[in-house]
C-alpha cells in the first residue's frame, strides 16, 4: 500500500459507516416512504420500501419476543396485541445497544410509568420491575452456599463481616400488591387469585419482595418481606458490612420497620431459602 | 467442566436445538451429527439454559451460531459481545463457531451512540465493506484462536454501488482472513426468488459453481415463506424441493460438508425436524459412499 492510498481508504470506510448509519436511521424512522427514498439502494423487483418494511417487521417481532420473555406479567396484564404495539414503541424509543436481546428492556418499568395511555394501571411499572428482577435472577451466576464461612459469625469481629447474597437476589418495594399480581398470572386459572388482587388493590395493600433463585434449582422464587428486612437486604446488596446493615435497621422507627428485625430468624430463612452465598471477612 | 466433545460425524446432518426440544434431545439423544444453538441465547452468567447446553454437549457435538456479532459493522465488534462469545466457546468447546456477513451496529446519526439493530442487515459488496468485514473477522478469530465460519445472507435490500459480486466478496473474505464459508443454500434460493429471475434455480446453481472449492465449512438448509410481493427467509417450514436440488449440487461440488436443518419459527415436533435431517443425511450418504 502506498502512502497516498491511506486517505482514500479512510474515506471509503467513512462512506461505508455513513451507509450503515443511513440504513439504521431508516429502520428507526417514522416516515418509511421518505426514509426508503434516501437510501443508496437499487429499486428492484422487491421495492426498497418493501425490503425496508420486511426488516422493520422483523424488528417488531424481535422486540415483542424479547420483552415477552422478560415481562410475562406485563404481557398478561395488557394483552398480547397491545403488548406487541408497546414492544414496538419501546424498541423505537429505546433502541438496543447490545446483540443479546435478553439484555434489552431493563428500563421498561420507568418507561411505562411515563406512558399517559397506561395511567389506569399505575402498578404496571412496579410489575415490570418485578418481572425484570426475576428475569435477571434467572440469568445470574450459579452459586452454592459456602457453608464453612458461616462459622465466622462465631469467631470473628462482627465489624469485619460481610454477608454476601446469592447472585441475582434483588429487593423490590411497591405500594401495590405486585407479588399477588405476579403469582396470579402464573396460574392456569388466575380468576380467583385476580379477585384477591382486586380486593388488595381496593385496600391499598403494598408488597415488598425478595427475588431469589430456589435453592438447588433454576426457578426464581418470590418471598414477601417487611420493611426492616428490605432495608437490611438492600444494605447488604450495596456492600455494607454486617454491623452497618444492622445499624441501618436499628435507625428505623418501629413504625417504619413493619415488625422487629431478628437476625437469627433472618439467618434461618436465608439458609433455608438460598439467600446467602457466604460470609466474607474484611482483612485486618 | 464438561467432558470433551465428540467429533462431528460428517455423514449425519445436524439440527438447530430450540427450547421446545431441549428435554427430548437430552433424555433420548437422536442419531444426528451435531446440534447448533444461537450463541446469544447462552450469554447469561448462569441458569437453566447453560445447564441444558452442558447436557446436550455430553451427547452431541455443539455448533455455536451467532446472530449478533455484526461482523460487517463499520463501528466494529462490540467488546462485551466478543467477551461473552469467548467465555462460551471456552466452556462448550464447540465443533464450529459461526456468524453472518452482515452489519447491525451503527450510530443513527454521526456522533450519536452506537446501537445494535439485532438483525442481519445487508452489506454493500465493495472493497471498503470487505476491508471492514475482514478486519472484524480477523479480530474475532484472533480472540477465539479458531477459524470462524461466516454465513451468506438472504437480503431484502441491494445497494446500487456494489462493485463485487456476492460470491467474489465471500471468496475474498475467506481468502484474506482464513475463515470458512457457512453456505446457506436456502438463502441463495430466497435471493433468487426475490430477484424474480427467469430461472431462480439456475441462479443458485451458478452461485455454487462460482465459489472456490475448499472454503465451505458448513451448509444450512431451511424453509422460506412466500408472500405476494416478497419471499421471507423465516425458517418456518420444510426445505423446498429446489433447495434440496441446490444442496445436492453443493455436495457434489464441495463434498460431505456438515449440514444443518434450521427451523426457528413455528417450530414443529422433533420428529418432523429429525425427518428433515434424515433427508439431508440420505443425500450426504450419496457423497460419502
Amino acid at each position: 500500500m502506498s502512502i497516498n492510498e491511506t486517505p482514500t481508504i479512510a474515506a471509503d470506510a467513512a462512506a461505508e459507516a455513513e451507509r450503515q448509519q443511513s440504513l439504521l436511521a431508516a429502520l428507526w424512522s417514522a416516515d418509511l416512504a421518505a426514509a426508503s427514498g434516501q437510501l443508496p439502494c437499487r429499486e428492484g423487483p422487491v421495492s426498497v420500501a418493501r425490503g425496508l418494511s420486511a426488516y422493520r417487521a422483523n424488528a417488531g417481532a424481535n422486540a415483542a419476543r424479547a420483552l415477552g420473555a422478560a415481562y410475562p406479567t406485563v404481557q398478561a396484564l395488557i394483552g398480547a396485541d397491545d403488548f406487541q404495539r408497546l414492544a414496538r414503541d419501546h424498541w423505537l424509543q429505546t433502541a438496543p445497544v447490545c446483540g443479546d436481546l435478553a439484555e434489552w428492556g431493563g428500563s421498561l418499568g420507568s418507561w411505562l410509568d411515563r406512558q399517559q395511555a397506561l395511567v389506569e394501571w399505575p402498578y404496571l411499572g412496579d410489575c415490570a420491575r418485578l418481572d425484570w428482577a426475576v428475569h435477571r435472577c434467572e440469568r445470574a451466576a450459579d452459586a452454592v452456599l459456602d457453608v464453612d464461612s458461616i462459622a465466622r459469625l462465631g469467631d470473628t469481629d462482627p465489624h469485619r463481616l460481610h454477608f454476601e447474597l446469592r447472585p441475582g437476589l434483588a429487593v423490590l418495594r411497591s405500594r401495590w400488591p405486585v407479588v399477588m399480581l405476579h403469582e396470579a398470572h402464573r396460574l392456569a386459572d388466575p380468576a380467583p387469585a385476580l379477585a384477591a388482587v382486586r380486593a388488595a388493590l381496593a385496600r391499598d395493600v403494598g408488597e415488598t419482595a425478595v427475588v431469589v433463585r430456589a435453592p438447588g434449582g433454576w426457578r426464581t422464587q418470590l418471598h414477601r418481606i417487611d420493611a426492616a428486612t428490605a432495608t437490611w437486604t438492600e444494605h447488604l446488596l450495596a456492600g455494607a458490612s454486617f454491623t452497618d446493615a444492622l445499624s441501618a435497621v436499628g435507625d428505623m422507627s418501629d413504625g417504619a420497620k413493619g415488625s422487629a428485625f431478628d437476625l437469627a430468624t433472618w439467618l434461618a430463612s436465608a439458609l433455608r431459602d438460598g439467600w446467602l452465598k457466604g460470609i466474607r471477612v474484611d482483612p485486618d | 467442566m464438561p467432558v470433551a466433545s465428540s467429533p462431528v460425524r460428517r455423514e449425519l446432518a445436524g439440527i438447530g436445538l430450540r427450547q421446545p426440544h431441549y428435554a427430548q434431545v437430552i433424555e433420548d439423544p437422536p442419531a444426528i451429527g451435531f446440534v447448533e444453538v444461537h450463541s446469544e441465547n447462552f450469554y447469561a452468567d448462569g441458569g437453566a439454559s447453560l445447564a441444558v447446553l452442558d447436557e446436550a454437549r455430553a451427547h452431541h457435538p455443539v455448533s455455536l451460531h451467532g446472530v449478533g456479532l455484526a461482523l460487517g459493522s463499520a463501528a466494529g465488534i462490540d467488546r462485551w459481545h466478543l467477551d461473552r462469545l469467548d467465555r462460551l466457546v471456552r466452556r462448550i468447546e464447540p465443533a464450529f463457531v459461526s456468524d453472518h456477513a452482515c452489519f447491525a451496529r451503527a450510530a443513527r446519526a454521526p456522533g450519536s451512540a452506537v446501537m445494535h439493530a439485532n438483525d442481519l442487515l445487508p452489506l454493500a459488496f465493495t472493497e471498503a465493506s470487505l476491508d471492514i468485514l475482514c478486519n472484524n473477522v480477523s479480530r474475532v478469530q484472533d480472540r477465539l484462536q479458531r477459524t470462524l465460519l461466516v454465513e451468506n445472507l438472504s437480503a431484502y435490500l441491494t445497494f446500487h454501488d456494489n462493485t463485487l459480486s456476492e460470491h467474489e466478496f465471500l471468496a475474498d473474505l475467506c481468502h484474506r482472513t482464513g475463515c470458512g464459508l457457512l453456505l446457506d443454500v436456502n438463502n441463495l434460493m430466497v435471493n433468487a426468488l426475490n430477484d424474480r429471475v427467469a430461472d431462480p434455480l439456475a441462479q443458485g446453481l451458478a452461485f455454487i459453481d462460482a465459489l472456490p472449492r475448499g472454503i465451505v465449512g458448513e451448509i444450512h438448509l431451511a424453509g422460506y415463506c412466500e408472500t405476494p410481493d416478497i419471499v421471507i427467509d423465516d425458517h418456518g417450514s420444510v426445505v423446498r424441493p429446489a433447495v434440496w436440488t441446490l444442496y445436492e449440487h453443493a455436495l457434489q461440488r464441495f463434498g460431505a460438508v456438515p449440514t444443518l436443518i434450521e427451523w426457528d419459527t413455528d417450530v414443529p415436533t422433533l420428529d418432523v425436524l429429525l425427518g428433515q435431517a434424515q433427508q439431508a443425511t440420505a443425500r450426504l450418504a450419496q457423497v460419502v459412499r
